[in-house]
């Protein structure tokens, strides 16, 4: 009797460990568990799980690897593409195809900067549970060496007031039909009503 | 500040700088611009907005912005102050009625905190015309002796004929490289 209530009290001992241990592990997992943001997010966290002892600062890089694969995912996708379209289709009448720019291009490049990081940390918080702007500053600092790639010189396009006038003139171009574009194709298409189908729609009236 | 502000000062090469160009309407700052990028120079009208020109110097890319001068634009000026390196300030010696304002307003720009950290050069433009100033008389008009706040430094020049734009800006590169690419 008192041998098995030793034994069953060892049991629950190592039942009440293993729970630890597992609300350990899970924690430890869960933590930068960002599934909901791309493949080479889940690929990262994945390899938490076997460097279990790897130091904090690796684990820091490891997060800040998954935060840009995520503003990778971000700017590539069509909502934000979308978002750049509302934008020119609300400000292109403004810029003119001349060298000299107009003072007023400037609020507008800066409202379009601001709209840019604006959507893109909102986009970050939905994706990364305790995503926090401010953190992933500082560990961009940090990173500063490291901070290269298409990734990097695509962000950093938005920054260049050339490279935003010269947006802002093709979409003009484009909405002004000097460039040429689909529709043209489709008009060419038409002269086929000129011919038969109108006679039909007579003779069937 | 917001990510992509913080990104582009970190990605900044190395070897660029910001230099603003302003003074008084009709001092000559868009055909320095363009005289320096060796465009033509026969028909230049005021500006109403700005220019911005990118070009290779000393193994230096200078990204130069020339903003209007005329009085109404002067308040719109601070939009473009952010991470500038060097202050050009472009004077027309030949127009001695405005010298006193010409003072007055590049001492303001020299109180914004914006601009605390940037090179002065003044250029002394139009000595070509007869009328003109020396480079001393516009540096007494201007007191420039009291600017204690900035490295400054006032060079003779004419933007028509070209002469000493190159000596100006090679001291403004100097002096903006010896400060900030030999603290790092």
């Amino acid at each position: 009797m008192g041998r098995k209530g030793a034994q069953s009290s060892f049991v629950a001992s190592v039942t009440a460990l293993r729970t630890v241990v597992s609300c350990l592990t899970d924690m430890d997992i869960r933590e930068p568990d960002i599934r909901s943001c791309g493949d080479n997010m889940v690929n990262v966290f994945d390899t938490d799980e076997e460097h279990f002892a790897v130091s904090s600062s690796s684990a820091a890089d490891t997060a800040f690897d998954g935060v840009i694969g995520c503003i990778e995912d971000i700017i590539m996708e069509d909502d934000f593409q979308q978002l750049q379209q509302i934008f020119m289709e609300k400000h292109y009448r403004e810029f003119d195809d001349s060298d000299e720019n107009k003072l007023s291009y400037t609020p507008i490049f800066n409202e379009y900067i601001d709209l840019l990081e604006k959507y893109l940390e909102q986009q970050l918080m939905e994706r990364i549970p305790g995503f926090n702007m401010d953190t992933f500053k500082e560990l961009l600092m940090q990173h500063k060496e490291e901070v290269s790639g298409d990734i990097f010189d695509m962000l950093l396009t938005f920054t260049d007031f050339m490279a935003f006038k010269e947006m802002f003139l093709q979409y003009r171009a484009e909405k002004e039909g000097q460039c040429p574009d689909l529709s043209q194709g489709l008009v060419v298409t038409s002269l086929n009503l000129g011919g038969s189908k109108h006679a039909d729609f007579n003779e069937s009236q | 500040m917001g990510l992509l502000t913080i990104l582009k000062k970190m990605k900044q090469k190395e070897r660029e700088m910001r230099l603003l160009m302003l003074g008084l309407d009709n001092a000559g700052k868009t055909t320095i611009l363009k005289k320096f990028n060796g465009e033509d120079v026969s028909t230049i009208s005021p500006t109403l907005g700005f220019n911005i020109k990118t070009l290779e110097h000393k193994g230096f890319k200078l990204n130069i912005w020339d903003v209007g001068g005329q009085k109404s634009l002067r308040s719109y000026w601070r939009n473009y102050f952010e991470s500038t390196d060097g202050l050009v300030w472009v004077v027309d010696s030949a127009d001695r009625l405005r010298l006193e304002d010409c003072r007055q307003e590049l001492s303001a720009l020299l109180l914004e905190e914006r601009l605390a950290g940037a090179t002065l050069l003044v250029f002394a433009n139009k000595q070509d015309l007869p009328g003109a100033l020396s480079k001393e008389a516009i540096r007494e008009a201007l007191a420039l002796d009291n600017i204690k706040s900035h490295h400054w430094c006032i060079i003779g020049c004419s933007a028509v004929t070209g002469e000493n734009l190159l000596a100006g800006v090679d001291w403004l590169l100097d002096d903006i490289a010896a400060r900030i690419f030999t603290a790092d």
